[in-house]
């Protein structure tokens, strides 16, 4: 039995899924298992992830499920102690799963293990954004509003943990859910925030940039709608779960995912999109106003900048939001 | 005889205070000791005089009331100590503690004073271990009884089922409201929300409810028969439950029981109770629409069989790891046989 299982969800991903092998197969820590959930690909991503003929690779098979069955088809086939995530796109620095192992062993409340993020381009170049989280005393606020954890690539779990939030949905017949097949989006945050609230397993990072996260050019201003959809979704179905702790952080929270949209949408060009929604983030809640004065700001000035100079006013503002963006 | 004391500060109606009196007229505990319940103040456990061989706390822990523990210890000093946990577990803990390492090493502390701790539910007993708060080979489980035979002898109800019951503190714990909001999405005239109990959000829970019909709160009914013999199913949506007694009484009544998937609820699955996972509207709804579809409510195991020994065999089991060197009884021997 490998002591631990690296899921990869892989849905036509022939393109980038062999270098995201290359970095597994590679770690320190070599008593693993890589298993690739191939959710049902039209492409060439099987005969990729078997061209390796290393033993340590296993491929599942299954009708397409999206993200989050792709991940829960990985973690019920899963034997390790451990479980991490890493999407076929992103990549593992080479000590990422020792030093998450060595953190759960020496942390035995510790249920979900997380480190930060560099961000990389289509051709895997540096975008000199990092995602450089809180580490340490996270609670189920900090997930709500911050989400520290940062992408789908950045945990490893006890599989303990994970079973804690495991459950089978009436119509399921196969195996049970640990995320929310029912989201297309937010997947993971929701996921995160249930850990956060209905167990007492404890979130906890590490430091270093672990992870290489990839991101992919363009196409965001269009779904920012959804975003905020799915967000407020997870509001909703979690609200019950815990009455209280919502009407203390919801606003706060929503606040904060309405900067973090306008952000990426200064990012991606769209000054008017940006504009309206950092203007949304401040009538919501001033606690990111108080809580994060700089970046709050920042964001607002270089969104006006965007929608009333364009590009070239923003130039200027858009490389002081890169060097502190995090998530 | 051998003598116990049972020292209990909350004397509420509720699932502590229904077990004690269970215990104290069991004619099988009755032959393995002579029970004497003690109520004492709270946080105070050592201002009231007890003569007995083993003192068992069914006390709520706390920093407030860890001087007076120490205090009890260093009074019985000579006999054993046994502390039942009937508060603490996975789910509080998640809903109510934000300093944990804090909490944890008040418990550690706590449970140090005594010889042995009962965890009332498996579920319990595994947080206690994972949690590293109680050592394996002082860890008892013994999960609470009541007298079940009125319930058992309960008509079982026939037909479809349509009327859901919910039983208990009307306290945020409970998880009722979630529980309205679930049931008012569903469609069904003929169906019937009947909630038994009273408490601090009763205000909430109604308006919540507002001018749904089929929603009625019973109030606090002393006796559980009446309540279980009006409902074909009782759902338990609750945040934490050490152990969750209703969930043992409502299968013993024969009724399908649904439960959240926490803490000590998950040991009455093994018992044929359903589990829906997290509390959540959608969760709930799911739980109840598939319910209300059966047309008889399906086969329970609630005989107490070699599974499940007696209470009396299990306390003396309990005695006899606490007190090997006492001879109880001469069953002792035959029971960890």
């Amino acid at each position: 039995m490998p002591r631990a299982s690296i899921i990869v969800p892989a849905y036509n991903v022939a393109k980038t899924l062999r270098e995201t092998l290359h970095s597994l197969l590679g770690q320190t820590f070599t008593d693993l298992e890589v298993v690739v959930v191939d959710d049902g690909s039209t492409d060439r991503t099987v005969a990729v992830a078997r061209s390796f003929g290393d033993p340590r690779i296993r491929v599942i098979q299954q009708p397409n499920r999206g993200l989050a069955g792709a991940r829960n088809g990985g973690i019920a086939a899963a034997r390790g102690e451990y479980i991490g995530f890493c999407d076929a796109d992103d990549l593992w620095r080479p000590t990422k799963l020792a030093a998450h192992i060595a953190h759960l062993e020496a942390n035995p409340h510790v249920g979900l293990s997380y480190s930060g993020s560099e961000l990389i381009d289509m051709s895997g170049r540096p975008l000199k954004i990092a995602q450089r989280p809180r580490l340490k005393n996270v609670t189920a606020a900090h997930v709500f509003l911050r989400n520290p954890v940062g992408n789908g690539s950045a945990p490893v779990f006890r599989r303990a943990a994970l079973d804690a939030i495991a459950w089978r949905p009436a119509h399921e017949t196969l195996r049970d859910w640990w995320f929310d097949e029912t989201f297309r989006q937010s997947e993971d945050i929701e996921c995160w925030l249930r850990l956060a609230l209905t167990t007492d397993w404890e979130i906890e990072g590490i430091p270093g940039l672990l992870t290489r996260y990839r991101i992919a050019p363009g196409g965001l201003s269009a779904g920012l709608r959804k975003q905020l959809e799915s967000w407020e979704r997870i509001a909703g179905k979690l609200e019950p779960l815990a009455p209280e702790f919502f009407v203390r952080h919801a606003a706060a929270a929503r606040a904060y995912q309405l900067r973090y949209l306008a952000r990426r949408a200064f990012s991606s060009g769209d000054g008017a999109a940006a504009s309206r929604m950092i203007r949304a983030s401040l009538a919501t809640s001033r606690r990111p106003l108080l809580e994060e004065p700089g970046k709050t700001l920042t964001t607002l000035a270089a969104s006006l900048a965007l929608a009333l100079l364009g590009h070239g006013g923003a130039r200027v503002m858009q490389s002081r939001l890169k060097s502190r963006q995090q998530s | 005889m051998l003598r116990i004391a049972h020292l209990v500060d909350d004397t509420n109606p509720g699932g502590v205070t229904r077990y004690l009196d269970f215990l104290a007229s069991d004619p099988g505990m009755a032959e393995l000791a002579h029970h004497q319940i003690v109520v004492v103040p709270r946080n105070r456990p050592a201002r009231v005089a007890v003569e007995a061989d083993v003192i068992v706390s069914h006390l709520a822990i706390s920093w407030r009331g860890l001087p007076g523990l120490m205090s009890l210890r260093a009074r019985h000093s000579g006999i054993p100590l046994i502390h039942v946990e009937h508060s603490y577990s996975a789910g509080f803990v998640t809903a109510n503690v934000k300093a944990r390492r804090r909490f944890h090493t008040l418990l550690r502390t706590a449970y140090a004073l005594f010889e042995r701790v009962v965890a009332v539910s498996h579920a319990q007993a595994n947080w206690l271990l994972q949690r590293d708060l109680v050592q394996n080979d002082v860890l008892s489980v013994i999960q609470p009884q009541v007298d079940l035979t009125r319930l058992r002898a309960l008509p079982r109800p026939s037909g479809p089922i349509r009327t859901i019951g919910a039983i208990g503190r009307l306290d945020r714990q409970k998880g009722f409201g979630p529980l309205i909001r679930a049931f008012r999405e569903l469609e069904g005239k003929d169906l019937r929300l009947r909630i038994f109990g009273d408490g601090p959000e009763r205000e909430t829970l109604e308006r919540l409810a507002g001018d749904d019909p089929r929603i009625r709160f019973e109030g606090f009914v002393a006796d559980p028969c009446e309540a279980y013999g009006s409902c074909d199913a009782i759902v338990m949506p609750s945040r934490w439950e050490p152990y969750g007694l209703v969930a043992a009484e409502a299968l013993a009544a024969g009724r399908t029981v649904m439960v959240s998937g926490v803490d000590g609820l998950m040991d009455h699955v093994a018992t044929g109770a359903h589990y829906f996972g997290a509390p959540t509207i959608e969760n709930l709804r799911k739980a109840l629409m598939d319910t209300c579809k059966e047309s008889q409510p399906t086969e329970v195991i609630h005989e107490v069989g070699p599974l499940h020994p007696g209470l009396a065999v299990q306390w003396r089991q309990l005695l006899f790891k606490t007190l090997p060197n006492l001879s109880i009884s001469g069953r002792v021997a035959d029971a960890t046989s």
